[in-house]
């Protein structure tokens, strides 16, 4: 299956927040209602799965989930409620997840948004409408589809690096030679061209190149071999003090089974 | 025993009981309508002080357990079995201050089993899960023969203590990997716990501190005990822990230090920032100080000087777990996450429930080699206050003092939601401090193109040739930012004494005291202009039209120039975007996306309301579409190029 890719092109976004609107009516999150847990309305949230947020020189980015190529909120998630798609969308099923916001910590991008007020609250983000492309409802996601002036396409990820390229190519001195998405974290599916710095809009500078699930690997790698080893150590020590005390001069039996607390 | 049997016991069980019976309360409220009333967790903390204190710290209590079981059972140290129970104990209940803990903070508990069946080993919460499951079982089952002891079945207790040893090693090897597997879940998040407690070696030092921590932890359990009971602490044995937790403690502060220099981090801790200080509190009041209360022979000779260094070394170390797992978020979230007091009632109540919980084992097991004198059954009649009769309760017993007191507790907590309720619905405040007359400097343009500049005074003497004037301040949205604002010159400017006031004040909008700044300059950013000297040229006729604009002998600036609405007056459309004449320096220009906006989109917006299709003619896209979409005419954007309003055919009447 071909990893499916959003690239947006922050030079073009006129900031219409047309894809906003899209996607609250394709998903039905409802109105915005300004929260005690935002910063201010126009903050991801659980019913704005995508927004714009202001950039250096007047200009908006959209903001919504990177679907990484290695997703961290994934790796993090203890029942597999967020998991990769083979298209390459970052889906999540509510009825297994359990509610931990382990995702919420793990994402580099802090792109989830958790539903506070609700007694079954869920997890909230955006999820490339895959539900609704892969059955063919829809061709490509509500957002790409709205936007006026083209600023936020849809396609293979490779197509749209190769796009990206292109446009940088093609006017060098419009663009930063930068495709962000392209290996920060490892990659993600989500890429933008901009002719302003977005480390303000969404990719902070401290971002690692390297994927964020490999950050954890080599502990969870290690729990195996740690167990068996404390074990073994364990059972070695009490053996061998044990032994030593039988043979030093027999004070009080090694073995394990001794009367516990029989009073001193 | 002491005379006053079981005052102090029962007092303290009284307090128990009370913060138990807020807890319940608020707990029921947070499961019927959710965790953003009854916490402040926010998109910003998702985990908050219920991970933090009672899932971090309550395991980190729990070390004691597997400390002093490898100490007896592995090392064959005898004489720390009379600690033994007691620490098996305080694990088991840690354990299930966690699941309670968890409990609570999980969004859809409902699901917690599916780790077990549904494996995602990727995940460091996955292990977490497993360790708290499996360990949990071990210490119920290493705590069941003196539960069986207690119940006199002898056989069940021959039968359990046959798999102590096994038990032991299972529960060593389980608590080295859970103890360190609560540091991994921090290590994917470089991007939230600040670098000097970000580590990739976080399961290493939350193993190694663990095993400190349960060294003084047990001293703690056995000093806190024994002035509850009256009895004398086991001085001798908590001497041999705080000796074996030295070392331990030295160890992990060489690992935490050379692990900052390791990355290069040090020159953080000469940063000036809270954080900075919180870390270098963290080390010394949990790891310097005991360090050197356990370590200087002259000070081990003070018995208090042990005991208060077990207490400060458990202090600072589940500081350090809260640190991680919290607090030191703080700087990479950007929220000022401060735990609801709702929130806090819960962890408070988790952990009295277990105090608790532990108090009745150790009154009803042999879980002490000493077990504490029964507490006294007797309980005198009490004076009905309305009738005078003399009554008793037998029924309750000794109960009824902690059913009054909780409650009371589960009282105060629906008191304490309420009150939360009360807050919520109030606005946010915005804090602005109201206008205040101040002297300000006014200071020249040094340069060409350099506005002159009001600064704050506190001198009368200005330095030639700065003047000193009357000025408002007027307080921003943020604290310590603010405008100052030359009332007198823009009174003067806008037509003197008299004239002028009613330009911004009293314009009848609701709610408005003083005209926004905004509302006049509006083209403070415009970056462009809509003025084409050209055009009008052409239409005024060319050299003849020259002084229909520039009158004779007034300067040809802008400034000098007839006002574009002595004209163009009747296109200024009231609610539109351009601003009248009399709100806006004279001669200056709106902004070009100003004007245009303002032209097109309160008409639009009319459109809009009259029609109600839902064509949203407001809308900027309505509007700005797409070339290549627009078809003919609309130009588009090309590679890079900007995109391009097209005119959409008959949408507009």
């Amino acid at each position: 299956m071909r990893s499916m890719a959003i690239l947006t092109d922050v030079t073009r976004c006129i900031g219409c927040e047309e894809c906003v609107l899209a996607c609250k009516r394709t998903n039905g999150t409802g109105a915005d209602e300004p929260r005690r847990w935002q910063q201010t309305a126009e903050d991801l949230s659980e019913s704005r799965w995508t927004t714009l947020v202001p950039a250096p020189g007047g200009r908006a980015v959209r903001l919504h989930c990177r679907h990484c190529l290695e997703p961290a909120c994934a790796s993090a998630c203890p029942v597999g409620a967020l998991h990769r798609t083979p298209e390459g969308a970052v889906a999540y099923d509510a009825d297994i997840c359990m509610g931990c916001r382990y995702c919420m910590i793990a994402c580099p991008f802090q792109m989830t948004r958790y539903e506070w007020s609700s007694a079954t609250p869920r997890v909230r983000k955006c999820i490339l409408c895959y539900e609704k492309v892969s059955s063919g409802e829809l061709d490509q996601p509500a957002c790409t589809a709205a936007c006026p002036t083209k600023a936020t396409v849809f396609g293979t990820r490779d197509e749209l690096l190769a796009e990206a390229r292109r446009r940088i190519a093609d006017a060098p001195d419009r663009y930063l030679n930068h495709v962000w998405g392209e290996h920060e974290v490892g990659g993600t599916s989500v890429l933008y061209v901009s002719d302003v710095d977005l480390a303000t809009a969404g990719w902070p500078a401290a971002l690692r190149p390297g994927s964020y699930p490999a950050l954890t690997r080599p502990a969870l790698h290690a729990v195996p071999w740690t167990f068996a080893g404390v074990g073994a150590a364990a059972f070695g020590l009490n053996w061998v003090i044990g032994r030593r005390r039988r043979l030093a001069g027999g004070e009080g039996p090694a073995g394990p089974p001794e009367g516990e607390g029989d009073g001193k | 025993m002491s005379g006053r049997p079981g005052t102090r016991l029962g007092v303290t069980k009284a307090v128990l009981w009370l913060l138990v019976g807020v807890a319940a309360a608020v707990g029921v409220v947070r499961y019927l309508l959710g965790l953003g009333l009854t916490t402040s967790l926010s998109d910003r903390t998702p985990w908050g002080l219920w991970i933090g204190f009672d899932v971090l710290a309550g395991v980190a209590l729990a070390a004691g357990g597997f400390v002093i079981a490898g100490t007896v059972h592995v090392l064959h140290l005898e004489r720390y079995r009379s600690l033994l129970r007691a620490a098996v104990l305080t694990a088991f209940l840690g354990y299930v201050a966690v699941v309670l803990g968890l409990m609570v903070d999980l969004g859809r508990p409902w699901n917690i089993w599916r780790p077990t069946l549904f494996w995602q080993p990727h995940s460091a919460l996955f292990e977490v899960a497993w360790c708290v499951m499996l360990y949990l079982t071990v210490l119920a089952l290493e705590f069941a023969p003196v539960v069986a002891e207690g119940l006199r079945l002898a056989r069940v207790v021959a039968f359990l203590r046959r798999f102590t040893l096994p038990l032991v090693v299972v529960g060593i090897a389980l608590s080295s990997l859970h103890q360190s597997s609560l540091g991994t879940l921090f290590v994917i998040a470089p991007h939230r716990v600040h670098p000097l407690w970000y580590s990739p070696l976080l399961p290493l030092l939350f193993l190694i501190s663990a095993v400190a921590l349960g060294l003084s932890m047990v001293a703690v359990e056995s000093l806190s005990s024994s002035w509850l009971f009256h009895r004398e602490p086991e001085w001798d044995l908590i001497g041999g822990l705080t000796r074996a937790a030295a070392p331990v403690l030295a160890a992990y502060l060489l690992l935490r230090l050379g692990d900052l220099g390791a990355r290069g981090q040090l020159r953080l801790l000469f940063e000036p920032s809270w954080l900075t200080a919180w870390f270098v509190l963290e080390l010394a009041v949990g790891v310097v100080v005991p360090l050197l209360l356990f370590s200087l022979p002259s000070v081990r000779r003070h018995r208090r000087a042990l005991g208060a260094g077990a207490f400060l070394s458990v202090a600072g170390l589940v500081l350090y777990r809260i640190d991680v797992g919290g607090l030191a978020h703080a700087a990479g979230s950007g929220d000022g996450y401060v735990p609801a007091l709702t929130e806090l009632s819960i962890s408070v109540g988790i952990v009295a429930a277990m105090a608790l919980v532990f108090l009745f084992f150790v009154e009803h097991l042999r879980v002490w080699d000493e077990p504490p004198a029964p507490a006294s059954r007797f309980r005198p009649a009490f004076t009905d206050l309305v009738s005078g009769v003399r009554v008793r309760a037998p029924w309750m017993g000794g109960a009824r003092l902690s059913a009054l007191a909780f409650t009371v507790g589960a009282v105060a907590g629906l008191g304490l939601v309420q009150a939360r309720v009360a807050r919520r619905s109030e606005p946010r405040p915005f804090p602005v401090s109201p206008p205040r007359s101040v002297l300000a400097l006014r200071v020249p343009p040094h340069a060409a193109g350099t506005a002159d500049r009001l600064l704050l005074t506190t001198s009368l003497v200005a330095p030639a040739p700065a003047v000193v004037e009357s000025a408002l301040l007027i307080g921003g949205p943020e604290p310590g930012k603010g405008v100052l604002f030359a009332h007198a010159a823009h009174q003067a400017r806008l037509g003197g004494t008299g004239v002028s006031c009613v330009r911004c004040h009293h314009r009848n909008r609701r709610g408005d005291r003083a005209t926004s700044c905004a509302a006049c300059h509006r083209d403070v950013h415009a970056r462009t202009d809509t003025f084409s000297h050209e055009r009008h040229a052409a239409a005024l006729g060319g050299n003849d039209g020259c002084v229909r604009c520039h009158a004779a002998g007034a300067a040809r600036t802008r400034e000098g120039s007839t006002p574009c609405e002595t004209c163009h007056g009747r296109d200024a459309r009231l609610g539109t975007g351009t601003a009248p004449a009399a709100t806006r320096p004279a001669g200056v220009a709106v902004g070009y996306r100003d004007a245009m906006h303002g032209l097109c989109v309160a008409c639009h917006r009319q459109e809009d309301v009259r029609r109600s299709d839902g064509a949203g003619r407001s809308r900027c896209a309505f509007c700005h579409r797409a070339g290549s979409a627009g078809g003919s005419g609309g130009g588009g954007s090309g590679p890079g190029g900007d995109p391009v309003l097209v005119a959409r055919a008959g949408t507009m009447p």
